[in-house]
């Protein structure tokens, strides 16, 4: 397996086709994110634009490889693996992005609440777990998307995209969505400055990308 | 390795590209697939290549170690030859150094040494065929399928594909192969099988000689199932049917078909050998 994803991530690395996912993170940080703005608001805003940057990874890692070559390769590792690790390497890229944009959130905001009457220092290291954990939960529910928008279970693009961004949109959205949790955790403890700890979302996020993950792996040989 | 009543379609209501497939990989054995165009022997070599699931029916006792060759190999990835080929030893469960090493011969052997450092992107077809080849030949596979993997490389790589197949057979690896050219691996044993109509007969068996046996029986009766020898069977028009099987069953074939019930005219024995270059027709 570890080979499986050293190869997808070697794939997606030199095809430079992390570069427009990318570019889009970092427009969306620059947009909603300024200097001096309370600490988790960023970072909720940071967790939520990785969500769809994730689904856009898992189709760039599953549409990268010519039709032969994932010929030669689910015959070498198998289907089901083969099509696991171009999952899991989009998944990799995209928890990148996001601990960079956390790290880039947390030098430039300031460490207080959106309440700036009252004195509401929020502490530096429990917000950037907050964040991190937060990042992670968009990028698995990024990846159940992607995992679910993509071959093998949607193949023509003319339905992958839109699905895709009617996927992640819905996903952000959505009431009682683990990704909503975690980013609306983030802006309200904001007001409160208390940090959540939002494991509730991460937990329900996990179990959403392994299910979607699963399927579509099960069903890359099968359709 | 074995394959039991396996069928296989595309999507929930697809029409049927094989159904009922009943069909033996010995270990050390070749197993030659023939058929028209379009009639399903891709599919057969991608489900026991182990890519594609059977859709109804079990696959059993593959190889942990299979590789499979497509017939064009146009490898738009962003990496070297060489890098290409040590990911695929990676995955093979071959360690790095060992990999590499392995990639390197194996180039070498197929007269694509100097293109190692190459991007895949910018090589030949033959040399894209090459890496194909050599991606499947460095793990050293129990189970190697090749459709049409010939087609594309140069005489001297070819010659040198014909060689790894006995290597990969005399050191008790399974061999599968598609290939147009009715004498490839012509002077080697093997078992053979025909595709068409969604089912796949077993043929004679090659390297010998066989006969051609035209028949006609009454009309609208179909060909008696069971048929010593699992002859290769074929319609022809204005009715009757040409029937090739291994000489060594031409004997049994021909009193099956004299005592079948209602019985049967045959029209002409012919010996042919085998492989009749597709069309076993004197």
């Amino acid at each position: 397996m570890t080979a499986l994803v050293r190869y997808q991530l070697a794939l997606l690395a030199r095809s430079h086709r992390w570069l427009p996912p990318l570019l889009v993170y970092a427009a969306a940080l620059a947009v909603g994110v300024q200097p001096g703005q309370a600490v988790l608001d960023s970072l909720g805003v940071a967790a939520a634009a990785v969500l769809p940057v994730a689904a856009w990874l898992v189709r760039v890692c599953t549409g990268v490889e010519p039709p032969a070559a994932r010929a030669c390769l689910a015959a070498a590792g198998g289907p089901a693996r083969a099509h696991l690790a171009s999952l899991a390497a989009a998944f990799a890229a995209a928890c990148a992005l996001g601990a960079a944009g956390v790290a880039v959130v947390v030098l430039i905001s300031d460490a207080h609440g959106s309440d700036r009457a009252a004195d509401t220092a929020v502490p530096v290291a429990a917000a950037t777990g907050a964040g991190l954990l937060a990042t992670l939960t968009c990028a698995l529910l990024g990846t159940a998307v992607g995992a679910l928008c993509n071959r093998p279970l949607l193949r023509s693009r003319a339905w992958a995209v839109p699905a895709t961004l009617a996927g992640a949109g819905a996903v952000l959205v959505a009431a009682g969505s683990p990704a909503n949790a975690a980013v609306t955790g983030l802006v309200t403890g904001s007001r409160a400055a208390e940090v959540p700890l939002p494991l509730l979302p991460l937990t329900g996020a996990a179990l959403a990308a392994a299910a979607t993950a699963a399927l579509a792996a099960a069903l890359s040989a099968r359709r | 390795m074995r394959l039991d009543a396996v069928g296989r379609r595309y999507g929930r209501r697809g029409p049927w590209v094989l159904r009922g497939v009943d069909l033996r990989v010995p270990a050390g054995g070749l197993v030659r697939v023939e058929g028209a165009n379009g009639g399903g022997k891709s599919t057969l070599l991608r489900l026991l290549a182990g890519i594609d699931l059977p859709s109804a029916g079990r696959v059993t006792d593959r190889p942990a170690r299979t590789a499979y060759v497509p017939e064009r190999f146009p490898a738009a990835l962003p990496l070297t030859a060489l890098g290409y080929l040590t990911h695929l030893g990676r995955v093979h469960g071959l360690r790095g150094a060992e990999a590499r090493r392995r990639a390197e011969r194996w180039l070498e052997r197929f007269g694509a040494g100097e293109s190692a450092r190459t991007p895949l992107d910018e090589l030949s077809k033959g040399g894209s065929q090459k890496v194909a080849v050599a991606q499947a030949l460095l793990a050293e596979p129990e189970l190697l399928v090749l459709d049409e993997a010939w087609t594309g490389l140069d005489a001297r790589a070819r010659a040198e594909l014909d060689a790894a197949v006995g290597e990969r057979l005399a050191a008790g690896g399974a061999v599968v192969f598609v290939d147009h050219d009715p004498r490839r691996l012509a002077d080697v044993p093997r078992a053979a099988y025909r595709v068409g109509g969604g089912r796949v007969a077993a043929g004679p068996a090659g390297g010998g000689p066989a006969v051609v046996v035209e028949a006609v029986g009454e009309p609208g009766s179909p060909v008696p199932g069971g048929l010593p020898g699992a002859p290769l069977h074929e319609e022809l028009p204005g009715g009757g049917c040409r029937l090739t099987v291994s000489a060594a069953h031409s004997d049994a074939l021909l009193r099956a078909l004299l005592d079948a019930r209602p019985g049967w005219h045959i029209r002409g024995v012919h010996p042919v050998a085998y492989p009749p270059d597709g069309d076993p027709a004197p």
